[in-house]
């Protein structure tokens, strides 16, 4: 709404512009100008081509009349020669005024009765000369001079059309209207400077090219109006003769090249008319090419050029027109401006062609309509801003809108995410509990597996400590019970000797009795026997309490917590729980270094390593075919050093079978055995492993097929 | 006496054994198995006692060595522990009478000898009785033959007669055989 109202007023405010313009020409139109064409006479076109003395001229009689008021002399490097004849009487003291400032080389003679009494130079390569010019256009003071025949000659060159709009008037005449055509002209350059400096200020605040685009076209257009009608000292031209002849093409090309620009921005030509935008490409090339042509001095080739790309100027309607087609607003006021500067400047070129009265609305249709079509551009320019503004606000609009919707579907899209990581968390969760249940599953398998590994080694040892226990047991009964009737023996001497009197006469018979009894009772036997049975208690005990106090060793009730220990000890009490074990097939030879430091270890573990290893060596060498005195377990204990540290090495031997690699990369793995289905758990040496990694024991196996198989471990001090 | 031969590696077995049961038995003890050979082949032994579990070789195996050159004496087998195996071989192969368990119960161990050296008597018994037998039954061949071919010279005998005592002879051969 804002918008609206704001275009209203600037349309407002430029319409009123326009009214007041429209009236101060009026004012101004109502003097009719009076050309003198049909008084004017030219030679034939033979006369152009060589420069001919004016006396020669003069005395020439092929003079031709012309037909129109303001007649047309085209251009070229040809010079032209034109004459009119002077009344004397009644226009001496008047001015001799052409009304077109854009002539190159323009020079009067006057010629009274065939001599020529005064020469004034004019056009544009005489400008700032010799003061003979009111205003802008080249102005001749018929002199006072008494004749029969005065004419006036003119020599006339220029490389724009030399039309000849000629007036005979009195200098006050020709003054006013200098004064009024600069009054017009500086109001119009004022217009123009106002809009120049307006856009130029909204350029700079609001930085918009197209402004300054604009900006460059007003100053062009405007400068274009200026200059052909000769105001191009404006711009210093006067001073420079190279750049004043050229000064109308450049800025034709100038006026081109801005009005390529602006209108192609301005009516986004590229996105709406693309044809017409490459079309003014090929146009834009052309302006260059005058501009070369003008530089290089083929002045005449580049007005031609120009007026041909100056008529493509016609090809912006339609492409208004489509861009307006296609819902570009502001291409309404643009429609309207270049309807009016073309209006404009069909008009101008009527009234060159003659078509059309040479009068003051014809003569300013350009500048007036040129004006307006700055004016009315401005506001169409106004109108695009503000097309592009509320483009941008719905832009912006556009984008809150899909931003808001985005985040309300990243909300949902948040919210269907929640849930399913709830559900893929809870999925886990209950995954995770399963693995968790495996887990204990597993490793209760696996420490059933593990004590039913300890289960079997523990079979073993009973049924081995058992016999090795029932042995003394067995003799250790029998030989009491011997004991006892031995003693009986005994106590029947001791009885018989109790019952002797020394003092009786029959002791003599009672001691040869008593020697019988001894001869029956083999009782020298008897002693020897006892003294035998008495060993055998003795042995069957101490072997008795040692094979138990191994068996304590052995599995102590500590024996998981990490004490001091001799190595020794560990080693001995297995050895004597695995000695029935052994003794059927192996024979240990055991090498135990003395004075060995006490290690921290878990004994009870340890006794179950060197239990595990000592009967792989006594079984790996069953099927070695050795006799069982040739099957040697050595095992060894001693200090060493090795890499900067002191260990404890156990080193158990034997001469069985041996591995191979294959066989030997596996010894340690859970559940790998070479025994067969049943035999063994596959356990024992994996769980060697792990006691002895827990001790940070270091394990080597030294094997070889059919040879042996040595296991070093150290244990570290 | 009845002599009976016990082998074990533990020698103080051996005295406790000897200790127990010389008052009732004639008593061999060793902890060699080629001197129990040795008292084999020296001695009447009527029982063979050897334990199971010894270093050079086990009990069954000291029976099947023995078994073909002494199969009378009736053998028993004395073992720590159950050596079951060792048992059902043992009395698969049919060479064991007893299997005792240490350690032994003296009237027990006592009692199985006495039966065993009864069985070891009973048998010898029978295969004596078996040889007298056989003796006669020789004895009666011989006279059977003797009989045919003293009635093949004599004359006299007419054609049945002949055939009569003949066919007597056959039978009685027969008889025999059987």
């Amino acid at each position: 709404m804002d918008e609206s109202l704001s275009n209203r007023s600037v349309l407002f405010r430029y319409c009123r512009i326009a009214a007041v313009l429209v009236v101060l020409f009026s004012s101004f139109s109502v003097h009719a100008q009076k050309f003198i064409g049909t008084r004017l006479e030219h030679l034939p076109a033979d006369y152009n081509l060589s420069l001919l003395e004016v006396e020669v001229v003069a005395e020439s009689e092929d003079w031709v009349s012309f037909e129109q008021l303001v007649p047309n002399l085209g251009m070229g490097e040809g010079v032209e020669w034109m004459r009119l004849t002077l009344d004397p009487m009644t226009e001496n003291g008047k001015l001799i005024e052409i009304q077109n400032a854009g002539i190159d080389d323009l020079t009067c003679f006057m010629v009274c009765d065939g001599k020529i009494i005064a020469s004034y130079p004019g056009g544009i390569m005489n400008t700032g000369g010799d003061g003979h010019q009111f205003g802008t256009y080249p102005s001749f003071p018929v002199p006072l001079v008494e004749c029969n025949e005065l004419h006036a000659l003119f020599r006339m060159q220029s490389n724009k059309p030399m039309i000849v709009p000629l007036r005979i008037a009195g200098p006050r005449k020709v003054l006013e209207d200098a004064h009024q055509r600069d009054v017009l002209f500086a109001l119009y350059a004022g217009v123009m400077l106002v809009m120049l400096l307006y856009n130029l200020f909204l350029f700079l605040s609001i930085g918009d090219r197209s402004y300054l685009e604009y900006v460059l076209f007003i100053f062009a257009v405007g400068g274009t109006q200026l200059v052909l009608n000769g105001y191009g000292f404006i711009f210093g031209a006067d001073q420079l003769p190279w750049l004043n002849l050229r000064l109308t093409h450049l800025f034709g090309v100038f006026s081109g090249l801005t009005t390529i620009v602006f209108v192609r921005n301005f009516l986004r030509l590229s996105r709406y008319v693309p044809w017409l935008n490459k079309l003014l490409n090929v146009y834009f090339l052309f302006y260059l090419l005058a501009l070369l042509l003008a530089v290089v001095g083929r002045l005449e080739w580049s007005y031609q050029l120009i007026n041909f790309c100056a008529a493509g100027t016609f090809l912006i309607i339609p492409g208004t027109i489509i861009t307006m087609r296609k819902g570009y607003s502001p291409a309404k006021y643009f429609l309207l401006a270049f309807t009016v500067f073309i209006f404009a400047v069909v008009i101008f070129v009527l009234k060159d062609a003659g078509v059309i009265p040479y009068n003051a609305w014809t003569f300013y249709a350009l500048p007036m309509g040129s004006a307006i079509e700055v004016v009315v551009l401005s506001l169409a320019l106004a109108s695009r801003i503000n097309q592009l503004k509320r483009e941008s606000v719905q832009a912006r609009e556009e984008q809150l809108r899909v931003s808001q919707l985005n985040e309300q579907m990243v909300r949902e899209q948040n919210s269907v995410l929640e849930e399913r990581v709830a559900k893929r968390t809870s999925a886990l969760e209950s995954a995770n509990s399963n693995i968790q249940n495996t887990l204990d599953e597993l490793q209760s398998a696996q420490q059933q597996l593990v004590q039913s590994e300890k289960l079997a080694s523990i079979g073993q040892l009973t049924a081995g400590i058992a016999h090795e226990l029932n042995n003394p047991i067995n003799f250790v009964a029998s030989s009491a019970q011997s004991l006892r009737r031995d003693f009986e023996d005994l106590t029947q001497v001791i009885e018989k000797v109790k019952g002797m009197d020394p003092m009786d006469p029959g002791l003599k018979e009672e001691m040869i009795q008593l020697k019988e009894m001894f001869g029956s009772l083999d009782i020298e036997f008897t002693q020897r026997e006892i003294e035998e049975l008495l060993n055998g208690i003795e042995d069957g005990t101490k072997r008795t309490s040692e094979i138990v106090k191994g068996l304590r060793i052995f599995s102590r009730m500590d024996g998981d917590n990490f004490t001091m220990a001799q190595i020794n000890e560990l080693l001995e009490s297995t050895l004597i729980v695995l000695r029935s074990n052994l003794k059927d097939h192996a024979v240990v030879e055991a090498d135990m270094g003395t004075d060995l430091p006490l290690v921290s270890c878990q004994p009870g573990r340890l006794n179950q390593v060197f239990m595990n290893i000592i009967t792989n060596a006594s079984q790996s060498m069953e099927d070695s075919g050795l006799a069982v005195e040739e099957r040697i377990v050595r095992i060894s204990s001693k200090t060493v050093e090795s890499i900067g540290q002191s260990w404890i090495e156990v080193r158990i031997k034997d001469h069985g079978v041996g591995m191979t690699e294959a066989v030997k990369a596996q010894i340690f793995d859970p559940f790998f055995t070479t025994k067969a289905v049943g035999e063994g758990t596959g356990l024992g040496l994996s769980i060697v492993m792990g006691i002895l990694s827990d001790h940070n024991a270091e394990v080597d196996v030294d094997t070889e097929e059919g040879v042996g198989t040595e296991f070093i471990i150290r244990f570290p001090l | 006496m009845i002599n009976v031969l016990y082998l074990d590696d533990e020698l103080h077995n051996l005295t406790a054994f000897r200790a127990a049961f010389r008052r009732d038995f004639h008593v061999h003890v060793t902890t060699e198995p080629t001197e129990a050979v040795r008292i084999l082949r020296e001695q009447p032994i009527e029982v063979i006692i050897s334990d199971q579990k010894m270093p050079t070789l086990s009990g069954v195996e000291f029976f099947e060595l023995i078994m073909p050159d002494f199969p009378d004496p009736i053998r028993m087998l004395l073992t720590g522990h159950a050596d079951i195996d060792a048992v059902i071989d043992a009395i698969n192969k049919g060479q064991i009478y007893k299997y005792i368990a240490k350690p032994w119960n003296e009237s027990e161990l006592k009692a199985m000898v006495n039966e065993a050296a009864m069985l070891f008597h009973e048998r010898k018994a029978v295969s004596d009785q078996g040889a007298v037998l056989l003796h006669r039954m020789q004895e009666a061949r011989t006279m059977a033959l003797m009989i045919q071919r003293a009635t093949g010279q004599a004359s006299g005998l007419d054609a049945d007669q002949t055939a009569e005592i003949n066919r007597h002879a056959a039978e009685i051969n027969r008889l025999l055989a059987d």
